[in-house]
């Protein structure tokens, strides 16, 4: 590692290894002392090829590798997909499947934001919150479990309908388990609000106010705990939140106070929602048929992530594989806020604005080509990316 | 008269390098490295490491190769740790460890003592500024400030039991606190002198010299194999030193082994707790502690004492 130490400036990078990061990224942090004086982000580090890699597979086989952009939510992703290629194909799923994918869409919220909790109290050097909201948070990654067989990477979705079903057993340990997490979230909402020390590191850091978290773009929690009402379950309901509806939970402090509070009053609404749709599943089927060949024909699903807005892009061209498909995850939405919010605050609270938001690295990350002065479209082969790859690595030596 | 001399320095030498002093100090201080884990670990709902873990973790250390990064002054990158626990070591002699009294002891060895044991610290500082490392360097700088921030009332917390002996020699104060709880006289003075420790130590929350999540390893982050395991034995001596000379000088005296074990773990236990209890303090935060409110409520205090002793006498 190089040292560019000056009088000017003092860099300390955070990533793209860093023991505050899950995943790689890197963050160029310019301090002055103690206080950050500019910020820079750079994605892409974990970049899979996961879109292009779309279009060389089937529409079913897809299913399973965009289940795979995230591990935390990757039942979202695949609802997504498949609610962007029903449309498509003008398939009806049975009210009992909508009602399950969004059973399990909300059980994954919760374990998305429990998980989050521990990570950010573990950012803020509070390891004691951290074990015990993760031991919590195995209730639901066992529920999970038992449902559909696997803890992430559950696969409940199929195109036309779901695969799994809920009886009364299966019934009985969901509004079991969703009672003592409840319990257990009433004391995390009481510990991030009252425990005085914990507050000194979130209340009024990386404050973002209305018009900034409108200007930035931000979506989800972060935009929420900015009072900015932005949730796709509200805005546009899909699937059965139509039946179920849910309020919106929002705050104006716009702190990191604010985004976990947010997040834990969420996971109230998630609660309420999963009973609901226990006491009053519809009978019927699980799946519908639906043809191989999907009809000619674009369209956009938006789904609301436990991170926020993920956005879905599925164009068809008559064939059993898509033409393209384009995934923008909440997480490139809010990156934009960490670089803007991190000026002027301490070295110390920068990882916590960071886990703010809650990032998840590896869903972000796109190729963009920006080609200056030729005003030419062009695609690009599967072959020629991976030799571009190969050519832009060896030409910029890490 | 020859053989007498012999044998003289060989008890010398036992007492220094095995016992009370030297391979128990290191052995103990590791044992109280894994009590301190364990229970955290138990308040924390983990199962923690193994009784055994802190000295395979030092062998391991020992044994593999120690890299000296580029840049760095290499005498002063191998000889800090050596310093740090050449301190911690030799400040164990004036302290009444495992319930002993002292190996040695002058009037005023208090003062050495508590600036014996700064030596880790001050080695951790320049063992951070020492390297080219961002992470050690900032590391570094928040090491030495927090340094300057808990030294004085640590300090000040230390000497009010002095106070109350009319002595700076530990052998003195530590046999006026026999029979006497100074807990409860000087209370104020028993906490900062905790905290102060925990200061010391690094520990949360006040382990923002090292905090993981934003400087990896603070001003250790260049350090491995036999460097790091010398740091992590001072760290274990520093610790147990602490622990002993607030067991007792605040609860009542250390006067035999079994009294000394029993109230030193006591008062980790405590540490622990604390540990468990609060989330990471920033350094500015941790500086504002200690000044705001450390030093006032030790130097009130102190007051207190001054105007007790005039009245009295």
């Amino acid at each position: 590692m190089h040292s560019d130490k000056t009088l000017e400036s003092f860099t300390v990078p955070i990533g793209p290894q860093h023991p505050a990061l899950k995943e790689p990224e890197h963050f160029l942090i310019t301090v002055d002392g103690e206080i950050v004086t500019k910020a820079v982000v750079r994605l892409g580090y974990a970049h899979r090829g996961v879109e292009k890699a779309t279009e060389s597979r089937n529409w079913v086989q897809n299913l399973y590798l965009l289940e795979r952009i995230c591990g935390i939510c990757s039942h979202i992703h695949a609802t997504a997909y498949c609610l962007g290629v029903e449309q498509l194909a003008a398939v009806e799923v049975p009210p009992r499947a909508q009602a399950i994918r969004v059973l399990v869409a909300e059980m994954e919220r919760i374990h998305s934001h429990l998980l989050w909790l521990g990570v950010a109290a573990h950012e803020a050097g509070f390891d004691t919150l951290f074990m015990y909201s993760w031991r919590d948070r195995e209730t639901i990654m066992d529920l999970l479990e038992s449902l559909s067989g696997n803890r992430v990477n559950y696969s409940v979705n199929v195109l036309g309908g779901v695969k799994i079903d809920i009886d009364d057993d299966l019934a009985q340990l969901i509004l079991d388990g969703i009672h003592y997490l409840e319990e257990r979230t009433h004391h995390y909402l009481d510990v991030v609000t009252s425990d005085a020390m914990f507050l000194q590191r979130t209340r009024g850091i990386g404050v973002m106010n209305r018009s900034q978290a409108e200007v930035l773009g931000t979506v989800g929690p972060t935009a929420r705990a900015s009072n900015v009402a932005r949730d796709i379950r509200v805005e546009a309901p899909y699937g059965a939140y139509a039946n179920y509806p849910v309020w919106i939970t929002l705050d104006e402090r716009g702190d990191l106070e604010a985004r976990f509070v947010v997040r834990i009053k969420e996971l109230f609404e998630s609660f309420r929602i999963i009973r609901e749709i226990v006491k009053t599943l519809p009978p019927g089927d699980l799946t519908t048929r639906i043809p191989r060949r999907i009809k000619a024909g674009e369209t956009v699903s938006r789904v609301e992530a436990p991170r926020g807005e993920l956005f879905y892009f599925i164009k068809s061209n008559g064939t059993d594989i898509p033409e393209r498909i384009k995934v923008r995850t909440p997480t490139i939405c809010n990156m934009m806020s960490v670089v803007k919010l991190a000026i002027g605050h301490q070295l110390a609270d920068v990882p916590m604005i960071v886990v703010g938001i809650d990032p998840c690295f590896s869903c972000n990350d796109r190729m963009v080509l920006i080609d200056h002065g030729r005003n030419k479209q062009s695609g690009w082969t599967w072959e020629a990316l991976r030799r571009y790859g190969i050519e832009y690595y060896q030409g910029h030596p890490r | 008269m020859e053989s007498n001399t012999i044998k003289d320095i060989l008890a010398s030498c036992l007492s220094l390098l095995l016992f009370p002093g030297g391979l128990f100090v290191l052995l103990t201080g590791l044992f109280y490295e894994w009590v301190d884990r364990k229970f955290l670990a138990q308040l924390q709902n983990r199962i923690g490491p193994r009784w055994f873990q802190p000295v395979a973790d030092v062998i391991k250390l020992l044994a593999k190769e120690e890299v000296v990064p580029e840049g760095v002054d290499a005498r002063l990158f191998i000889g800090l740790p050596i310093f740090a626990l050449a301190g911690g070591l030799t400040a164990a002699l004036y302290v009444p460890f495992a319930g002993l009294s002292p190996i040695t002891s002058f009037p005023g060895d208090l003062i050495v003592t508590i600036y014996l044991l700064s030596m880790l610290t001050l080695c951790l500082g320049l063992a951070g500024a020492n390297t080219l490392d961002r992470f050690s360097l900032v590391g570094a700088t928040r090491t030495l400030t927090q340094l300057f921030s808990y030294e004085a009332p640590f300090l000040l917390a230390l000497l009010g039991p002095a106070f109350a002996a009319g002595s700076w020699e530990i052998r003195e104060i530590a046999s006026f606190a026999e029979g006497r709880w100074l807990l409860f006289t000087q209370p104020i003075g028993f906490l900062v002198a905790i905290i102060g420790l925990m200061g010391k130590l690094e520990l949360p929350p006040l382990d923002a010299p090292e905090a993981e999540t934003e400087i990896v390893a603070g001003a250790l982050t260049e350090y491995s194999g036999r460097g790091l395991a010398l740091f992590r034995l001072s760290k274990g001596v520093t610790l147990i030193i602490g622990l002993t000379l607030i067991a007792s000088f605040y609860l009542a005296g250390v006067a035999n082994p079994y009294l000394f074990f029993i109230k030193t773990l006591a008062l980790l236990l405590i540490l622990v707790v604390l540990q468990a209890l609060f989330a990471r303090l920033r350094i500015d935060q941790s500086v504002g502690l200690w000044w705001r409110y450390g030093t006032i409520l030790v130097l009130i205090q102190w007051l207190g004492m001054i105007i007790w002793r005039g009245v009295t006498v």
